[in-house]
């Protein structure tokens, strides 16, 4: 069968579908990705900061932080005057 | 299965595509033969390319290893078949062995892909990344890691939601969502089988909290945050994002170690644990790091002034056997252990724990053969029928073993089993070639 360029993969999607838990798993890294740019918009946080503001455990926060932050999404900050926690800011 | 299978013929069939497949391969193509790589990762270069140093020399691994690479995937004797899985070796007669391989598609034309990253960019979908140990997320269409070989982005399909974004943005158009697995049937004269091994999983010790508590994590996670390509800016705690200042080793993790079904030393976790702490202090000169063991086997060629370095740059060494890690409401572990040279047990706090996992035999290097035919050794590392006279060769004349697939050892120590390997491979071509 003849796929044109460029839309193969609406081919393969009709052919196989994609899996509900892929779906869900996109659902979830959005809603968390949107409310940690939306808390970041206006100030500077650690992640101990986020997790309490978000009730999102620290770790998870940790995991998708630092994955928005290799997307280019979030940026290091400063370090605390302990050297123990970097604040993290919005990319604008 | 009535798959249709393209016919192959090469000379030699090198199973692995890390450091010692690589060089067993090199070997064999600079000598004249033709040579299949099959690898069943997305980029060559195995475990050694995702290492920060190496021992004892405290050198650049990558830098090491990326040339290395480059000239395997650039030799007009060698083919490379990533993703890749030879499911099936049978020896018809000598010289002469049909072997089935199976490979994955990568959606991805990658003599087409130029690695610009948009459809990384373009991809809504973010899963834990494997190459960075789950530390961090990856994209579903997404380049392994900066070094790999091929660079070349690849299309995760199980995580794939056929969005078609990276598609649009692509601008070669080398993203292909029709391409399917491909079957082969391959004709070769020699075998050369560098399967490499599997590091010991520390769930199976759950008094470690592997897992359970997110401040202990593994070697090779420690490995990637002391690494250039790291996943965060600088050393931090999974649990919290602390710079950690309080750092404990625990050596023999899964080895030397028979209620985990591994007693044997895994030859290379002592140094490369010793290694790990030496670039901790050069990156937090603040923190402590301390290194609990129940012997210290510095036995290679400069490892004992490498262990002695590391004391002199202050780290501490304790001789004790863990019990058991609890975690703190902070975070913080308390680990418990037996002080061997005292005799009592004692408690200590750290920062963050790094297990430093031993070395398990892969075990898809056996089914590879039928009947038994390949003869394992009792902790499943390929036998190696000759140690002494002729530590490459197998059970099965024209099959040789090279690197971590015949037991653990080191990367030079690997390497120079590949050149025994692809050696004892030359020799045995040469013996049984058509006249």
């Amino acid at each position: 069968m003849e796929v044109e360029v460029g839309k193969t993969a609406k081919y393969l999607r009709e052919k196989q579908g994609v899996p509900e838990h892929v779906k869900e798993e996109l659902k979830e890294f959005n809603r968390i990705k949107r409310a940690i740019t939306d808390i970041l918009q206006n100030e500077e946080l650690t992640i101990a900061q986020l997790s309490e503001r978000l009730q999102i455990p620290k770790h998870d926060v940790t995991y998708y932080l630092m994955s928005l932050v290799k997307y280019g999404v979030v940026a290091t900050g400063e370090i605390d005057d302990m050297d123990e926690y970097y604040s993290y800011k919005l990319v604008k | 299965m009535n798959e249709e299978r393209e016919v192959l013929n090469y000379d030699a069939l090198v199973v692995g595509g890390g450091i010692a497949g690589g060089e067993a391969a090199l070997n064999l193509a600079n000598t004249g033969y033709k040579v299949l790589l099959v690898e069943k990762d997305r980029s060559l270069g195995g475990k050694m390319i995702l290492l920060s140093k190496v021992f004892p020399t405290l050198d650049c691994s990558a830098c090491i290893t990326t040339p290395k690479v480059s000239e395997i995937a650039r030799h007009k004797n060698i083919t490379i078949f990533t993703e890749s899985e030879v499911t099936a070796i049978v020896k018809k007669s000598e010289n002469n062995f049909t072997a089935q391989i199976t490979k994955k598609p990568r959606y991805v034309r990658v003599e087409d892909c130029t690695a610009c990253q948009l459809c990384e960019k373009a991809c809504p979908v973010s899963v834990r990344d494997e190459y960075q140990f789950g530390l961090i997320g990856r994209k579903a269409a997404f380049i392994p890691f900066s070094i790999a070989n091929p660079k070349a982005a690849a299309i995760d399909i199980e995580n794939c939601t056929l969005c078609g974004a990276c598609e649009k943005v692509c601008p070669t158009h080398c993203i292909d969502f029709t391409m399917e697995t491909k079957y082969y049937e391959l004709h070769a004269k020699t075998v050369v089988l560098a399967t490499g091994f599997n590091l010991f999983d520390p769930l199976l010790i759950p008094r470690y909290g592997y897992g359970q508590y997110k401040n202990v994590i593994t070697s090779m996670q420690m490995e990637r945050e002391i690494a250039p390509t790291r996943p965060f800016n600088t050393i931090l705690r999974p649990g919290d994002g602390k710079v950690p200042d309080r750092i404990a080793y625990v050596l023999c993790t899964g080895s030397r170690d028979a209620t985990v079904g591994n007693p044997i030393c895994s030859q290379i976790c002592c140094m490369y644990s010793i290694k790990q702490a030496q670039l901790l202090m050069g990156a937090l000169p603040m923190a402590d790091v301390t290194i609990y063991y129940i012997n210290i086997r510095s036995f290679g060629k400069g490892f004992e002034e490498f262990y002695q370095q590391a004391k002199g740059m202050g780290v501490n060494f304790v001789k004790g056997k863990i019990g058991k890690i609890a975690e703190k409401e902070n975070g913080d572990l308390i680990l418990r252990y037996e002080d061997i040279n005292e005799g009592v047990v004692r408690e200590a706090e750290h920062d963050m724990v790094v297990l430093s996992v031993g070395v398990k035999s892969n075990p898809t290097v056996g089914k590879i053969f039928g009947r038994g035919e390949l003869k394992l050794d009792p902790f499943n590392f390929v036998a190696q029928e000759d140690l002494l006279g002729s530590p490459s060769k197998t059970s099965i004349d024209g099959v040789f073993v090279a690197g971590t697939a015949s037991a653990p050892m080191d990367i030079p120590d690997s390497i120079l089993s590949a050149g025994s390997a692809s050696s004892e491979a030359i020799s045995y071509l040469i013996q049984h070639q058509e006249l």
